[in-house]
């Protein structure tokens, strides 16, 4: 990548992949969540089971200038627990359905983590030092005999190994009746929001026995149900302001300035359907999985089922621009439906923020069927199908684009829709912050790329 | 890196359906758009019953797929008006529904009578609380405001009141003929529902107010939605559309014919030798799939010339 705006696409090379070897893939081990902090140093993943682990980059190797530090796992903690919630005899998934990081403010890093119905904060701290040398305990931590104590002394910190601890800080509970699909970080730092499939509570990362309710969409009649909220993100300026989206396919915009409960939108982001493309699943496509803001907050971009959409905050009616994932899948709904497939959430994300405003660039990326995934670029109008598979897994070997033919004759190197293998989805991908490094979750493994450096 | 060797990840047969994605709009298509529209709305069906997860199930899936079969509802009561077929009226909400909890789900099938005429209960209760005679009630005579239809509309006839209480009565009779079955299933599970269906049993829910079993699927399709959700029963959604309006789809109204203003009688003894298998024979030049293949279809049947005898009879 030679920098501001045009010039070469990026070469992706394989770096690392992290998981089971195994094509058997443990359910515990599916992974739900994908995340880089703020800096891009650390890496979280979540997974079915309700764990998160998190990878710390190396540091730069100054010598090994071809390749930037690797990714190696720096904590794992049970973060959520199943239970089981008596009234209704229903368990409650563990699956760790978001991560978000907080950016960090001392030595210690801190993050969101949710399930189903409760949002945790957790603390992760570093600890290389430990005190030695107590007037009444041993090292090994046994009681001195206080007879034989002639002498007093401080004890002083010695160097350790180094060692992750992840405590919970926070538990905020009992405030979601259906189940949480976002939490999203308010840019004052203070507060966040976490989403359900029909309210939006507003919480202070302090106060945990409170939330407020600033947006309820659930009608008084249940019957009359016909919409969900799929997805919601605060603005990354503006703090009053946020976005939810709809399993209709609208992006409501929110400010919590006009009202307590934002029942109201103040702008309301929909395309018309295009008629000629009408079918029996129109809304079920229509339905939006992932909403995320641009850096500068000017854009913000939403996944459907077949496509990625740009949309400009002061433009309601369309959005800028619609990239196609995977169109030849539009032929094959039914099939889709029947087997579940088309309910799959797809995110999708921005490339790095300091490369948008750097080199004002933005490229969204998204993953899709058959371990591949997608990136649209969205000044060169090029796009790319890449794989996540352990067969290109020579690093610095550049990845080879993919195409899949939709019908007629498949060209050598091509894969025909019907030979894509839908159990292999990559619903999560991350960007890192700064460099031009992404996490691209398979079902239970997870690949980082680097761009290919020169 | 080459594809991998051809794995097939959709059912084989559904690729013939894919084949012929059409729209309502092509004439010689429209019996494949109507098998397509048939398919999904098993397929939607299938999903919401088949199976109990231990978590509760998404709200967005399920809301989506309720969407599906509502607007497949109503695309089939827009399209009924041009046949003489029960696919009952979709009332709105109903007062009365709140207090329908129990799933019936085996009557649904028993909804079907297909084969009664329209006229024969073409008395339409006007007043929101519905019997279960609106059940069989054709959409022609429904006076429902929420239905728009270009059908012939005729006005309920008042010599057939006294039809509709005996038949009311006939069918509170076959309502006790299906116990509600504890779990939502039975729409998929047809032999839980043929056995259901074949034990009479007093201890059967029998709602004194008369609530049609027409909510029978409504309150299958709530179900799946846990309490906690507040899901109370309603009238109209869905609980006409069974299986069995799928099933006589495309009937050919020529097998019988009928006027509305006949008295119950003599369209019942009209009706008389329409039978099950009959009607089925004239399925089958409408669909390029073979109809029988599904069992609960045919144990419908079973059960429809039970219930044309019962209500015959009385």
């Amino acid at each position: 990548f030679l920098g501001a705006g045009g010039g070469n696409d990026i070469q992706w090379c394989f770096s690392q992949v992290k998981g089971a070897v195994d094509d058997d893939v443990a359910e515990a081990d599916i992974i739900s969540t994908v995340e880089f902090n703020h800096s891009g140093e650390l890496l979280a993943t979540g997974d079915k089971g309700g764990r998160v682990v998190i990878f710390q980059q190396e540091q730069e190797n100054k010598t090994q200038s071809h390749s930037r530090g690797e990714y190696n796992v720096y904590s794992t903690f049970q973060s959520h627990e199943p239970e089981f919630d008596y009234l209704k005899s229903l368990e409650i998934e563990e699956k760790i359905n978001k991560i978000r990081w907080l950016p960090q403010k001392n030595a210690a890093q801190f993050l969101l983590s949710t399930n189903d119905k409760t949002i945790k904060l957790w603390k992760i701290s570093e600890r290389d030092k430990r005190p030695e040398g107590y007037n009444l305990k041993e090292e090994d931590g046994r009681y001195r005999d206080p007879t034989t104590v002639t002498t007093l002394r401080v004890p002083v910190f010695r160097p350790m190994d180094l060692m992750v601890e992840a405590s919970p800080r926070r538990i905020f509970a009992n405030a979601h009746t259906y189940h949480i699909n976002s939490i999203s970080i308010n840019s004052d730092y203070e507060t966040y929001l976490s989403a359900d499939d029909l309210r939006i509570n507003l919480w202070h990362l302090e106060i945990t026995d409170r939330s407020f309710n600033i947006v309820d969409i659930k009608p008084a009649n249940m019957e009359e149900l016909t919409e969900v909220i799929t997805a919601a993100e605060f603005h990354p300026n503006s703090c009053s302001t946020f976005v939810y989206s709809s399993s209709k396919g609208t992006i409501r915009l929110c400010d919590m300035r006009a009202s307590a409960l934002c029942d109201r939108h103040s702008k309301l982001f929909e395309e018309p359907e295009d008629p000629s493309n009408r079918s029996f699943f129109s809304e079920i496509i229509s339905s939006i999985s992932d909403v995320k803001f641009s850096h500068s907050g000017r854009y913000m971009m939403t996944r459907d089922y077949l496509s990625v959409k740009i949309w400009d905050l002061n433009m309601e009616n369309r959005p800028v621009e619609t990239y196609q994932v995977h169109e030849y899948l539009r032929s094959k709904l039914c099939s889709l439906y029947e087997n579940d497939c088309i309910f799959d959430k797809f995110e999708c994300c921005w490339n790095g923020s300091d490369r948008q405003v750097e080199f004002l660039t933005l490229i969204v990326m998204t993953g899709s069927y058959n371990n591949f995934f997608r990136m649209f670029d969205r000044n060169t109008k090029r796009d790319v199908t890449l794989e996540a598979s352990r067969e290109n897994n020579k690093p610095r070997t550049v990845l080879k684009p993919r195409k899949v033919c939709a019908s007629g004759k498949r060209k050598k190197d091509e894969i025909s829709v019907d030979s894509l293998d839908f159990n292999k989805k990559i619903l999560h991908t991350a960007w890192h912050p700064k460099e031009n490094i992404i996490a691209v979750a398979t079902t239970n493994n997870l690949y980082i790329f680097q761009d290919k450096m020169n | 890196m080459l594809g991998k060797g051809g794995k097939r990840k959709f059912d084989e047969h559904e690729d013939g359906l894919e084949g012929k994605v059409v729209s309502p709009t092509d004439g010689p298509s429209k019996v494949s758009y109507t098998l397509q529209r048939q398919t999904i709305f098993n397929i939607s069906l299938m999903k919401l019953y088949n199976h109990r997860p231990l978590t509760e199930p998404s709200l967005q899936k399920t809301v989506l797929i309720n969407n599906m079969l509502r607007r497949i509802q109503e695309e089939l009561k827009q399209e009924g008006s041009l046949r003489p077929m029960f696919v009952a009226a979709s009332q709105p909400a109903d007062p009365l529904s709140d207090n329908f909890r129990e799933a019936q789900p085996a009557f649904s099938h028993l909804a079907s009578p297909s084969l009664l005429p329209a006229d024969f209960v073409s008395t339409m209760p006007l007043e929101s609380c519905l019997t279960p005679a609106s059940l069989l009630e054709d959409d022609t005579f429904c006076t429902s405001p929420a239905v728009q239809h270009d059908g012939p509309t005729k006005p309920p006839s008042p010599a057939l009141q006294p039809v509709k209480d005996s038949f009311s009565s006939a069918l509170d009779e076959i309502e006790e003929l299906c116990p509600a079955p504890t779990s939502a299933e039975a729409v998929a599970a047809e032999s839980a529902a043929d056995d259901s269906k074949a034990q009479p049993s007093e201890s059967n829910v029998h709602k004194p107010e008369g609530l049609p079993e027409s909510r029978t699927a409504e309150s299958k399709l709530i179900d799946p939605l846990p309490g906690n959700f507040e899901i109370t029963a309603s009238t109209g959604f869905l609980t006409d559309l069974t299986l069995d309006d799928i099933l006589f789809a495309d009937i050919d109204t020529s097998m019988y014919d009928f006027d509305p203003c006949t008295s119950a009688t003599g369209a019942a003894s009209k009706m008389a030798p329409v039978s099950a298998d009959e009607l089925l024979k004239t399925l089958a030049p409408y669909s390029s799939q073979p109809v029988t293949p599904n069992q609960p279809f045919k144990m419908d049947l079973t059960e429809l010339d039970h219930i044309m005898e019962v209500l015959v009879g009385s």
